[in-house]
């Protein structure tokens, strides 16, 4: 599905600058890669938290990595569909990353696991739902 | 530096006081501290005031119910480790000998946002996107559990402990024990825990009168020596981090530990941040009262327990007595005085000479946590 700029930023209120979706619907993460020292961080920021520098650019996240960890959430603020299954995912390059994790049951839920990034519906906004990044496992 | 000590503490029971405003919560305990010192309220030469979400002006709110005022009032903001925090900078215009007397206090009122998780800073991307305190301690514990073996029944058992504890203290929120099976069986929040994995929401206050120890003697014959003051914030991690190594902690408790000149073996008694479950246990080990993955058989010992080798968090911890967020730090330091002037009655930990407390505070993306504070006191 086609997304127009516009309908991203009502559809991804949450992620701003640091998701990408490609006109077939694909997502890219986006982080912060540093020009001077090389640093690498999620979400894309104007600055570099390393060196303070300013001359930092976009950097596309890996879109699979491993399971970290997780925890299913049932009590979370108004506007979240729970439960959800929360987790950080690490990415190749060092790069850990706070997602929704989807597609799975949490009983199957293995450590370490491998995992590849795609979005889901996360809760409902004034605009009616919202979407977000998400991981869920990799198949094969 | 000079030396200082605590002269006077106090506070209320933690409790829902949906009924009462701020300053009204606050007053009692600065009034039982003021007179558990023995000072008058001239005496007194600054305040610093802790509370994370009292909003503006909260130790002035508070210190004009007891008409002390026209003095420096500072409102410090630390999340959990909001007047723990104050103490810090408390200590270090007295040692500095700024002042010689100086009150701190903590106070919260988190009845008025009603219940459910804490409010956090909704400008942190990952708070944006889901991340609720429970589920970044549940997903520490996951980890835990898979690297060191630790069972569900493990985990619950702190609960069971901290309400053991918890049910001799009057200050306590809570003061029934409960069984593991009523903690396993729960009303579940964010997965490994239950509902009695996690702290309460409540209100509090506490209060600590500190001065010199040259000056302290005017006041009284038993004054509790700080034995060291830390406060650290976390550092800003961008990739992999090991979740179940809390690593502020470990870096705070080795500052304390030196500062001090005392060891982890040396503490008779410690009141520590069990926000949650899991972080009692991974606090006996960045505290260094146990080896990596051994914390649960430190529990299971009973070392932990009152009449335990180290007796944690005798109060009830923040499980059992609550975790009105400002009023935490004040209160750890209120309970661990109270044992090493063996005040506390049938929670007395025989003999305490040396106490701890320990508090963290926020959950900001990046960050093991925002801040944390390690005191040290003794007699
Ligand atoms: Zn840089």
């Amino acid at each position: 599905m086609a997304q127009t700029a516009e309908n991203i930023h009502e559809k991804y209120p949450l992620d701003g600058a640091a998701l990408r979706l490609a006109t077939d619907g694909t997502p890219t993460l986006i982080g912060l890669e540093c020009a001077d020292c090389g640093t690498r961080a999620f979400p894309p920021a104007p600055v570099c938290p390393e060196c303070m520098s300013e001359n930092v650019r976009d950097f596309e996240l890996p879109d699979s990595g491993s399971l970290y960890t997780w925890s299913v959430v049932h009590v979370a603020p108004k506007g979240w569909n729970v439960p959800y299954i929360a987790g950080y995912v690490d990415l190749p390059q060092s790069v850990r990353v706070f997602a929704h994790i989807v597609g799975v049951d949490a009983a199957d839920l293995e450590m370490d696991m491998a995992v590849t990034l795609t979005t889901t519906v996360v809760g409902e906004g004034e605009n009616g739902t919202v979407e977000s990044y998400a991981f869920t496992p990799a198949k094969g | 530096m000079r030396e200082v000590s605590v002269i006077g503490v106090g506070m209320i029971p933690f409790a829902k006081y949906r009924e009462k405003t701020l300053a009204e919560i606050g007053w009692p305990a600065v009034k039982a501290a003021i007179e558990d010192a023995g000072v008058d309220k001239k005496d007194i030469e600054a305040a610093y005031c802790g509370s994370a979400l009292g909003g503006m002006m909260s130790g002035q709110r508070v210190l004009k119910q007891l008409g002390i005022t026209g003095l420096p009032i500072t409102n410090v903001e630390n999340a959990c480790s909001s007047s723990s925090s104050a103490f810090r900078q408390a200590y270090i215009a007295v040692a500095a000998g700024v002042y010689d007397v100086v009150l701190v206090l903590g106070v919260e009122k988190l009845t008025k946002f009603g219940g459910g998780t804490l409010p956090l800073e909704k400008e942190d991307f990952e708070v944006t996107h889901g991340l609720v305190m429970p589920a970044l301690y549940g997903m520490r514990a996951r980890r835990y559990m898979h690297d060191h073996g630790l069972t569900k029944e493990q985990l619950a058992s702190v609960a069971v402990k901290a309400h053991k504890h918890g049910a001799k203290n009057e200050d306590a929120q809570y003061r029934n024990e409960v069984t593991l099976e009523e903690v396993l069986g729960a009303r579940e929040i964010a997965d490994p825990f239950t509902l009695l994995h996690c702290c309460p929401s409540g209100d509090g206050a506490s209060a600590v009168v500190i001065a010199s120890a040259e000056k302290a003697k005017q006041f009284t014959t038993k004054p509790v020596r700080v034995a060291c003051s830390e406060v650290n914030s976390g550092k800003y991690m961008t990739g992999f981090r090991d979740m179940t190594t809390p690593e502020i902690t470990v870096r705070g408790a080795k500052q304390a530990y030196e500062e001090a000149a005392i060891g982890p073996d040396d503490v008779d008694v410690a009141e520590v941040h069990d926000a949650f479950t899991i972080a009692e246990l991974l606090y006996y080990e960045a505290l260094g009262f146990c080896d990596k993955g051994e914390s649960a058989k430190l529990l299971e010992d009973g070392d932990t327990s009152i009449g335990g080798r180290i007796p944690i968090n005798p109060s009830g911890g923040l499980l059992s007595k609550g975790h009105p967020i400002g009023a935490t730090g004040t209160a750890q330091i209120v309970e661990v005085v109270r044992q090493l002037r063996g005040q506390s009655g049938n929670r007395q930990v025989e003999g305490a000479k040396v106490g701890l407390t320990h508090c963290t505070g926020g959950g900001i993306s990046g960050f093991d946590h925002g801040a944390c504070s390690i005191h040290m006191f003794s007699v």
